[in-house]
């Protein structure tokens, strides 16, 4: 990564190290990501949560360390490596091998760093690796811990969204922070001993048509990175809780936050882009009804649904699309699951980007991570590998999140123009 | 049947050849009984040659007993046990050898997992703090600090386990190879706990992993010279500088088998800790091998072609300490074999030579003379050879092999974790005799005799107590990474 003058020697004395399950896991155990997982395997998620100076205070890296393998412990798939099956079908051999760690430091206040901060510089202070080129050897879960002049620290989590979706990762991390404030976990999740997916299917592949919320991409082999046309950025603004009710005065009382910022960003991007109708597909990722069946067991278990428009978007009103997307989205995962099994695990998709796709995080626990009693003061999120059509994440706002945080992931040349209409419909100052 | 019978028969009568004979010539002694009244009345003894026959009598006796060696007793010992945060899962290892320096060298990361899957080392071993990071960062204020969290420790828990003040203690010494700053590790000890300021300190360095003997028989002579004295011997390997950042093979051994270990020991000599104390020194029998040229060479700390320090094993190394073994077992066998066991020892010899009989040279049974074994833990290798070489069963092994997989390698205190593993299964029994061999570079073979003074009871505390039922472990040949 090319670093720039202003970005360069402003994060110092950086270390690399692992941590992992305190207990030998029993040898020859695996894990097999089902076929949904196996779906959002090109995309990772890179969260950072701010931390002011009491939460880490007095705090040695040793000490800092001691509790993950604890937490680590319960989670031993996330210290696996992938490996293939016979098939092509790819499996976390739970072995031990540990979750990344690495140590930096900042000459800049946490003060300081708010101000400057930008998506680029946020790039420093988490891990931006992807699994690849060699599966055997590359982390699925990367921590980075940033200390800063003023004492505050960002905790830096870089995740494989194979292992599962926001709302996992979340509850991975708040259980970091219920076990250093003296819970008990309790016993590890289970682990299989053999491969019951990985079967070679013998049926010839029917050429069907990939379902409409996946895109497949050239095979990218081991080397799990998404191929795209542009160069995708992020752009994080936020949804202060006035601005929120003057756009859900635009949009109608009926509809939540979520509907309501992606109704209007939809037509934004709409307005930018200058197509003829669209983007009418959009793909909604939002938190499952359904509770987990083991709780705080990882996995990709929200809901992706489509919502196809047609009509032009750049003319329509955002109660209109609103409504669209409350009402006329369908569940597409029992398709995604059908087309990985034909593939028996072994094609390259991506679901994030296929088409513009707005993912409700709203509901994603980033707030109830609690270190040593202090909660974050801010938590930002984006997801790396996503595809040409671009993503908005809608995370909760800090202060009790009332107000919301939103993340634009589009081609570079968009996000001036996005930027600009969002300006006009007054979403940002 | 027949020849096991044969067998213990031999060895009842040889052995206990003395108390068969009394026998009869107690007898012979009775009925000879008037005849030596007789005799006695005809000398007409005064009182004054009486009392001068009792003066010589006592006076023999008491330069007797008080010229025999000082008792050297064990009191108790203290392991330390590594934080669970400190582990080295073989994956973990693997990978991040292959993330640091040698990342342009796949052959020598390829080696040291063919190291690894062989190796016995289980998957809990420990490694200090330094060494875990992508590359190590071997410095000496960390290796400060390894050393003083590991002896520190164990340090606090012999204290308490012993109830000895620390201004009670006479005699200190600490032997760590390749780590000898300074102030030494013994200053820093007595600096942490106050100790007296006329403790005799002696901190060995260089000796290799059979410096932990070559510390109990320093203080065993030390106490001695010392009437009513205690000693603390501290057997420990700090393993934080001496990290191998090089490609060589022969250098790479010793990262894979080497793990964080130490021991403290308290000797003493008081008539006080006669009942408390765990085990009696018997013997310690030390050879050296330094003045064969071959073993001299066998283990060396060298610079490789690009200047990295690192310790390098020899090819020989088998066959070194086989040498260094046979050595050693001629030296202690007179000590310790009972008499049934040296006698066909002795005519083998003596066919061979003399008569030039063609016969095997007659390997004494080393399972009469102990009934535990703590062989240091130095590969897997090592315990093969030497299970090969005596003739062991697995169960005499165990605690070698169960050490190995629990902990790695820890270098001189690897004896006392394979010790605590033999008392937390519950089979030490008072009278029990333990013998202790460790192999160092030089190439030195040092044993110890240890009897066990009281049956240790159940459960016992120490770097074991959390996973003693999950031994004995099957280790596989190759473990599959």
């Amino acid at each position: 990564m090319v670093s720039s003058p202003i970005t360069e020697g402003l994060i110092y004395d950086k270390k690399l190290s692992s941590v992992g399950p305190a207990y030998a896991t029993d040898p020859d155990l695996v894990h097999e990501p089902g076929n949904l997982d196996l779906a959002m395997k090109l995309h990772y998620l890179r969260g950072i949560y701010y931390f002011e100076r009491q939460a880490f205070e007095g705090l040695r890296i040793l000490a800092i360390k001691e509790p993950m393998f604890d937490w680590l412990n319960k989670y031993p798939v996330t210290s696996g490596r992938f490996r293939r099956a016979e098939s092509g079908r790819a499996y976390i051999k739970c072995n031990d091998c540990g979750v990344r760690f690495l140590e930096a430091k900042c000459d800049k206040t946490l003060e300081e760093w708010f101000q400057i901060r930008d998506a680029s510089l946020e790039k420093l202070l988490v891990s931006n690796q992807i699994i690849g080129p060699e599966l055997g050897f590359s982390p699925l879960v990367l921590i980075q811990l940033t200390k800063f002049k003023c004492g505050g620290t960002s905790m830096g989590l870089s995740w494989a969204h194979v292992l599962g979706d926001a709302f996992s990762a979340a509850e991975f991390l708040n259980m970091l922070g219920r076990l250093v404030a003296g819970q008990d976990l309790g016993p590890p999740f289970g682990l299989a001993q053999s491969l019951t997916k990985s079967v070679i299917s013998n049926d010839l592949p029917k050429v069907v048509e990939d379902p409409i919320a996946v895109k497949r991409v050239e095979p990218v082999g081991d080397n799990w990175l998404t191929p795209t046309k542009f160069k995708l950025e992020p752009f994080y603004f936020d949804v202060t809780p006035t601005q929120l009710a003057h756009l859900q005065s635009k949009v109608g009382p009926k509809f939540g936050p979520f509907e309501a910022i992606s109704a209007i960003t939809w037509k934004c991007i709409a307005k930018i882009r200058g197509q003829e109708m669209g983007p009418n597909v959009v793909t909604i990722c939002k938190k499952s009804e359904k509770e987990n069946k083991v709780y705080g067991m990882l996995g990709n278990t929200q809901v992706v649904s489509v919502v196809k428009a047609d009509f032009p978007i750049v003319d329509a009103e955002p109660s209109v699309l609103a409504k669209l997307m409350r009402e006329e989205a369908f569940d597409i995962r029992d398709k995604i699951n059908e087309a990985m099994e034909r593939e028996n695990g072994v094609v390259d998709y991506v679901v994030y980007g296929a088409n513009l796709t707005f993912v409700n995080l709203e509901d994603a626990k980033f707030y109830d991570f609690e270190y040593r009693g202090q909660k974050p003061v801010r938590v930002s999120y984006r997801v790396d590998g996503v595809g040409d059509e671009g993503a908005v994440l809608v995370l909760p706002g800090p202060n009790e999140g009332e107000g919301r945080a939103v993340v634009a992931i589009l081609p570079e040349e968009e996000i001036g123009g996005l930027e600009a209409e969002l300006k006009k419909e007054g979403l940002i100052a | 049947m027949a020849p096991l019978l044969t067998k213990r028969t031999y060895q009842f009568v040889v052995n206990n050849f003395l108390k068969l004979i009394f026998i009869p010539i107690a007898l012979a002694v009775s009925s000879k009984a008037d005849y030596i009244i007789q005799f006695y009345n005809s000398m007409h003894l005064t009182p004054l040659h009486l009392l001068c026959t009792t003066f010589l009598i006592l006076y023999t006796l008491t330069v007797f007993l008080v010229s025999r060696p000082r008792p050297v007793y064990l009191v108790d010992y203290a392991l330390f046990k590594p934080p669970r945060s400190y582990r080295a899962s073989f994956a973990g290892f693997i990978e991040h050898a292959r993330m640091g320096r040698l990342f342009s060298e796949p052959k020598s990361v390829h080696f040291q997992m063919k190291i690894l899957e062989r190796s016995g080392l289980g998957e809990e071993t420990c490694l200090p703090p330094a060494l875990h990071y992508i590359p190590p960062t071997p410095t000496m204020a960390l290796a400060r600090e390894e050393a003083e969290l590991v002896i520190f420790s164990a340090m606090d828990s012999l204290f308490t386990k012993t109830g000895v003040k620390p201004r009670d203690i006479d005699i200190l010494i600490l032997n760590c190879s390749l780590f000898s700053p300074t102030p030494s590790l013994t200053a820093s000890v007595i600096n942490k706990y106050k100790m007296r300021s006329n403790i005799k300190s002696f901190n060995l360095s260089g000796m290799g992993c059979s410096a932990g003997l070559i510390s109990i028989d320093l203080a065993s002579d030390l106490l001695q010279k010392h009437p009513n004295s205690n000693a603390i011997v501290i057997s420990t390997e700090i393993l934080t500088p001496n990290s191998y950042l090089g490609k060589e093979r022969a250098m790479l051994l010793p990262n894979c088998l080497f793990r964080m270990g130490g021991a403290a020991v308290l000797l003493s000599n008081r008539r006080s800790d006669r009942r408390r104390a765990k085990y009696r020194l018997s013997h310690v029998v030390r050879t050296h091998r330094g003045a064969d040229d071959k073993s001299y060479g066998c283990v060396s700390q060298e610079e490789d072609d690009e200047g990295n320090v690192g310790i390098k094993l020899n090819i020989d190394l088998m066959a070194v300490a086989g040498e260094a073994l046979k050595s050693n077992i001629t030296a202690i066998g007179p000590l310790v074999l009972p008499a049934s066991e040296q006698l066909l020892f002795a005519i083998s010899l003596i066919m061979r030579k003399f008569f030039n009989s063609r016969s095997k040279p007659y390997i004494p049974d080393f399972k009469e003379a102990f009934e535990h074994f703590c062989i240091h833990a130095g590969g897997r290798a090592v315990i093969d050879e030497l299970q090969k070489s005596l003739q062991l069963t697995n169960e005499q092994v165990e605690a070698s092999r169960m050490a190995l997989h629990r902990f790695g390698n820890t270098s001189s205190s690897s004896l006392w974790y394979e010790l605590s593993y033999i008392e937390s299964k519950g089979r030490m029994r008072k009278g029990d005799r333990v013998w202790q061999i460790a192999f160092g570079s030089g190439f030195k073979c040092n044993s110890a005799v240890w009897r066990c003074n009281r049956t240790i009871k159940l459960p016992v505390e120490g770097p074991w107590a959390d996973c003693i039922d999950k031994y004995p472990v099957h280790v596989p040949d190759v473990v599959k990474l």
